[in-house]
């Protein structure tokens, strides 16, 4: 895949529309508004029943409320903090393999294919199995994340690796380079393009995983709560985590992986 | 006098599926201070012959020596200019001139003081913070050249520098070599297939036969610089040594009769890039049918 065709792909799935002139950048406000007006509006009319879908007003008072209770920023922290640790897992495990497997190619058809049948497994297909061995908690949500920001990782990597020219590899021998520092400062920087949209990637398929795990197996955290809260009728509570959740990812996106992008941005 | 860098009956193979003769026993010296041309027919191993003399690869049989000592390696006293630049994109200009020197561990501000310097050298003082991607093709040459001299070398080895460039900064770019090369009496071997290039810089220009290469002849030019292309002398020189290279791709040809279309390329390759007197010449046909 080329950095472009990754690029699109990373970009279809978080949105990068954030660039451009100052206005053009808040012109996304609209349509939100408009979207909560109208569903305000229909709530109060009595259109949809209120045990299907509570008043955005009430949904925001909830929210507010709930963002200073200690519990409720607890079970987020706690959902973040597992996301966390399987991504820093999936990246110490597939950052090494993905670099042997494209710059060597005998591993590279060793170990690839198998990475393919497997990466071709529905993720969630694991989680019984590791749900027996290691019973409904952290260590099952966090094996999931890594498993599911594995892939994205490895194979985004491994590209980086082979489309770095041969060329920068005789540079850093004519130089004297030792064998830490080509790795630091060549190999690292030259992939990195390819790497934060892979961990990109990573990181949006580990929220899918880590929720669903919690509702699947009542794995403590946020997706367990919105999972209770809606079984017991209190729509409210559910929306207002949900609305919690994607404020967290949101602002990690764009801070995090924003500001990495707008470094490689500056020379690529 | 000891030559500073010593070829001794270099040859190279390679292995991969057929067994691919790419250098047979080439030999010759190169003195202190001496501008030397290879050229040779395209895809003859005159890169591979660079490389080996870099010391990013090694000689199958035969040796390479520099100042009388065997090359097995990089050496700190040998640097390359390559053809594509070979900058670090993430790097700044400073940084991309920087990095030799910080490979050797040199302390940050003799770094900079001495990136300055080559930077003044080659005229991008003012571009130092800039990235690769925001210069022009000449431009990079001119960071790779910097980054080249910036380690202090003995020996500057230069690949198909000016094949990358547009014709018109090329020819800037080899004046400045020139220059470079007569300020700073370090020893240089270009790799090229212009031939007017070849002759416009060197002291002497090897010129190698079709794979496995040979040296076919070495021809000392002694030329006044800076030199004039249309100068008799040297439009007979680039006819000499044209004429060479064509005996070499016709004895190429009868070898392999229809299988020299890509020689054939290479042909209209180096009459691109003769002076316009030589092209009236009569010529003759390539392949006798």
């Amino acid at each position: 895949m080329s950095v472009e065709k990754q690029k699109a792909l990373t970009l279809s799935l978080t949105g990068d529309v954030f660039t451009g002139e100052k206005f053009g950048n808040y012109l996304w406000i609209f349509p939100l508004i408009v979207g909560f007006t109208v569903w305000e509006a229909v709530t109060r009319a009595g259109l949809v029943p209120s045990s299907r879908l509570p008043t955005f007003s009430s949904v925001l008072v909830v929210f507010f409320a709930s963002i200073q209770s200690e519990a409720f920023l607890l079970r987020i922290g706690h959902s973040f903090l597992n996301l966390i640790c399987g991504l820093f897992l999936a990246f110490s495990v597939a950052l090494p393999l993905a670099f042997v497997a494209g710059s060597r190619n005998r591993f590279d058809l060793t170990l690839t294919p198998i990475v393919m049948l497997f990466g071709a497994l529905p993720d969630l297909s694991f989680l019984p199995l590791l749900v027996m061995w290691f019973g409904p908690g952290s260590v099952a949500a966090v094996i999931m994340a890594s498993l599911a920001g594995f892939f994205p990782i490895y194979f985004t990597v491994r590209e980086g690796t082979k489309n770095i020219p041969r060329e920068l590899f005789d540079v850093t021998a004519i130089f004297k380079s030792d064998r830490l520092s080509t790795f630091t400062k060549m190999v690292l920087p030259a992939i990195s393009p390819h790497m934060f949209s892979g961990l990109r990637l990573a990181y949006d398929f580990a929220w899918e995983i880590i929720i669903a795990i919690e509702i699947a197996t009542r794995v403590a955290g946020i997706g367990n709560f919105i999972d209770s809260n809606v079984a017991s009728g209190s729509l409210q509570n559910g929306f207002a985590a949900i609305l919690a959740i994607a404020i967290v990812a949101i602002v990690v996106d764009r801070t995090f992986f924003g500001s990495l992008e707008s470094w490689t941005r500056k020379w690529a | 006098m000891e030559n500073h860098v010593e070829l001794d009956n270099v040859s190279k193979f390679y292995d991969t599926g057929r067994r691919l003769h790419a250098l047979h026993e080439v030999s010759f010296g190169v003195e202190q201070g001496e501008f030397v041309s290879i050229v040779g027919p395209s895809g003859c191993g005159k890169s591979t012959l660079l490389k080996i003399i870099a010391g990013l690869d090694r000689p199958s049989s035969g040796q390479v020596k520099f100042r009388g000592g065997v090359i097995c390696g990089p050496h700190s006293k040998i640097s390359l200019v390559f053809q594509a630049f070979g900058l670090f994109p993430w790097r700044t200009v400073l940084e991309n001139v920087e990095y030799g020197l910080e490979m050797q561990k040199a302390p940050k501000e003799e770094r900079r003081s001495q990136a300055m310097e080559y930077l003044g050298m080659v005229g991008l003082v003012g571009y130092e913070h800039m990235y690769p991607k925001q210069l022009s093709g000449g431009m990079r040459q001119r960071v790779g050249i910097a980054r080249a001299l910036a380690v202090e070398p003995e020996v500057v080895l230069m690949d198909e520098a000016f094949s990358a460039i547009d014709e018109v900064t090329a020819e800037v770019l080899r004046d400045e070599v020139a220059e470079i090369h007569k300020q700073t009496g370090k020893t240089f071997v270009l790799v090229t297939h212009n031939l007017s290039e070849a002759i416009e810089l060197a002291d002497k220009v090897v010129v190698l036969s079709s794979r496995p290469a040979k040296v076919k002849k070495i021809m000392p030019i002694s030329l006044e610089r800076p030199r004039d292309r249309t100068h008799a002398v040297f439009v007979h020189m680039h006819r000499d040594i044209l004429h060479l290279l064509k005996e070499e791709l016709e004895n190429t040809f009868i070898r392999h009769k229809l299988k020299g279309i890509s020689e054939l390329q290479s042909i209209h390759d180096i009459e691109a890039n003769s002076p316009t007197e030589s092209k009236q010449e009569e010529k003759k046909p390539l392949v006798k049918t």
